[in-house]
């Protein structure tokens, strides 16, 4: 397995407010990363420097380069969809095709044609013309057509409607992930991708509170239904959150042995939406 | 090479409204206005007193033109080819000036500038096929059409000729097509190229300016004029900026500011192939790259969320 971003020491300022406080964390090839965090932790920013579009001190090494200094060469390998509305609008269909066709020495024009194919968008429509899904369409007809190895995803379905968000994702596993390929992905709808992920991490304030694969967030953190009766006995091994459901308590555990708390109560694996929370509030 | 095509041929695609329409239909609007007036403006009375008859007017005008010595016919179709060529050259500045505030303005208004920065081509790449677009693309483009309305202008009059029993042919030999072309199209990027600096300085302000682009193009330029003039009492900078785009104008049209004596602005003003042997000129383009390599710089790092 080879690595494909390795962050030492990463950190952002705007002025005096530290958007990265010295973050560190690898993304592998063949993974797909779930970057979560509330609006303003630093997951546009990390994005960002991943992607040659800011400044930033400390070490970064995407596919072994530099991407402050060499933005053009790691576009090569790397593609991203920055969110569905960056495409010209005066922009006619095929012109895009076209142009990327030119200047991507990757881009496969055939599977391009192949999605495009696939979708009611008609080559001589202006980007204007066309609707917020099939805008959507488009840009991951163009990005799945690209030999990437590394795909980055800021809140790519942003805006759109539930069967586009689902085709987006499911055409991504489908057609373009494979395990040469690594994706990295920031979304506020994290139901949607929960089960596409491989990793996770999460951010909060510049700083990463977690960071893990899904197996050993499977293994290390269990929410436990009880009664109300048993609440007191399951306060006492320590909870990182608590809330109520249906009349009973749901506590979410990390690092807490299964067998003491299968005496408790019903055992699920947390969903990734209550981990989030549970991390966001802790300490606070 | 091949990037570099494409990004020129990017360019033309969004600006194919300034770059060909536009004077495409200017060239159609003329020729439509030539073709009513010759038909049916038989009659066209000014102040109400004098009579104009085309008809008749033109074969007389056609066969006392046919009267001149050869030096006076080949002015005169000079003038009357590049007279028109001179307003397409006026326009084409202005949307050249436009252009560029917008160049690299526009991108990071609708955001499409991460859509670009997604693909594999550099910075300079892109600031440089945006400034090609402007000195080389553009008069190209603008010196075919105006080519298209001089050919119309000459088989009009021509015609015209016709029903004066005249044959119209000596208004072709006297015209030098392919010698007035070539210095046409000479003067056309020539003119431009002498503006470099001005197009540079408005690509800066593009890429700088977070709102409307052309007040970042025009308000510091007024700036400096005005500091210069409350503290020293000169107007050094608005001479230098007035001369610089007056020549520039001049090289563009030499053939008819020649013609019409040469010494309109006091100053002396070369043809674009002198021009290209001056120091003004190379200086130009030198202040032109500094201010390019300045967009170049921040459209690289600017970070705009």
């Amino acid at each position: 397995m080879s690595t494909i971003i390795r962050a030492n020491g990463l950190s952002k300022s705007y002025g005096s407010f530290q958007a990265l406080k010295n973050v560190n964390f690898t993304v592998e090839r063949g993974k797909i990363v779930g970057l979560v965090g509330p609006n303003g932790a630093g997951k546009t920013t990390i994005l960002k420097a991943i992607l040659g579009l800011t400044s930033y001190s400390g070490e970064l090494d995407v596919l072994g380069l530099e991407p402050s200094k060499q933005r053009h060469q790691l576009m090569q390998k790397v593609c991203f969809i920055a969110d569905v509305a960056v495409l010209p609008k005066w922009m006619k269909v095929k012109e895009a095709v076209e142009f990327v066709t030119e200047v991507h020495p990757h881009f496969n024009l055939d599977r391009a044609k192949h999605f495009l194919n696939k979708t009611n968008i008609k080559l001589n429509s202006k980007v204007k013309e066309l609707s917020k899904g099939m805008v959507a369409q488009l840009h991951l007809a163009l990005v799945m057509s690209i030999e990437a190895e590394l795909l980055v995803l800021d809140e790519p379905t942003l805006g759109l409607d539930i069967l586009y968000r689902k085709e987006f994702y499911n055409q991504l596993l489908a057609e373009f992930f494979d395990e040469g390929r690594s994706i990295l992905v920031t979304t506020h709808q994290i139901e949607e991708v929960e089960n596409l992920l491989t990793d996770l991490i999460f951010i909060r304030d510049g700083e990463i509170v977690l960071d893990s694969s899904m197996e050993e967030i499977g293994d290390k953190y269990v929410e436990v239904m009880v009664s109300r009766e048993d609440a007191e006995k399951a306060k006492a091994l320590n909870p990182v959150m608590e809330r109520d459901v249906f009349g009973r308590k749901v506590y979410l555990f990390e690092g807490v042995g299964r067998e003491q708390l299968e005496a408790l109560g019903e055992l699920h694996s947390p969903s990734v939406a209550d981990l989030f929370v549970a991390k966001m509030k802790e300490g606070k | 090479m091949k990037t570099f095509k494409a990004l020129v041929k990017r360019e033309f695609w969004e600006h194919k409204g300034s770059f060909f329409y536009a004077p495409a239909v200017m060239v159609i609007v003329f020729a439509v206005m030539l073709v009513v007036f010759g038909l049916s403006g038989d009659r066209l009375i000014i102040d109400g007193e004098h009579e104009i008859s085309f008809s008749e007017q033109l074969p007389k005008v056609v066969s006392s033109f046919e009267q001149l010595p050869e030096e006076a016919k080949e002015k005169a179709v000079t003038i009357g080819l590049s007279a028109p060529a001179m307003l397409f050259g006026f326009v084409m500045l202005f949307i050249s000036m436009f252009y560029c505030l917008n160049s690299l303005y526009e991108e990071r208004k609708d955001r499409s500038i991460l859509f670009w920065k997604s693909l594999p081509v550099s910075d300079i790449e892109t600031i440089l096929s945006k400034f090609v677009s402007v000195v080389f693309l553009v008069p190209a483009i603008y010196f075919a059409v105006i080519v298209v309305f001089q050919l119309f202008i000459l088989i009009y009059v021509t015609v015209g000729s016709w029903f004066g029993g005249g044959s119209g042919v000596t208004i072709w030999t006297a015209s030098n097509l392919f010698a007035l072309w070539f210095n046409m199209l000479v003067a056309m990027i020539g003119g431009s190229l002498w503006l470099a600096p001005l197009w540079g300085w408005f690509m800066l302000a593009s890429s700088w300016a977070k709102k409307v682009s052309f007040l970042w193009g025009g308000l510091p330029i007024m700036l400096v004029i005005v500091c210069e003039g409350y503290i020293f009492r000169t107007t050094e900078f608005a001479q230098l900026i007035g001369e610089r785009i007056a020549e520039g104008f001049a090289i563009q049209n030499y053939a008819l500011y020649q013609l019409a004596g040469g010494d309109i602005l006091d100053f002396e003003v070369n043809s674009a192939l002198h021009s290209f042997v001056s120091a003004e000129f190379w200086g130009g383009l030198i202040v032109a790259a500094v201010l390019l390599s300045g967009a170049v710089y921040i459209r690289r790092f600017r970070d705009e969320s």
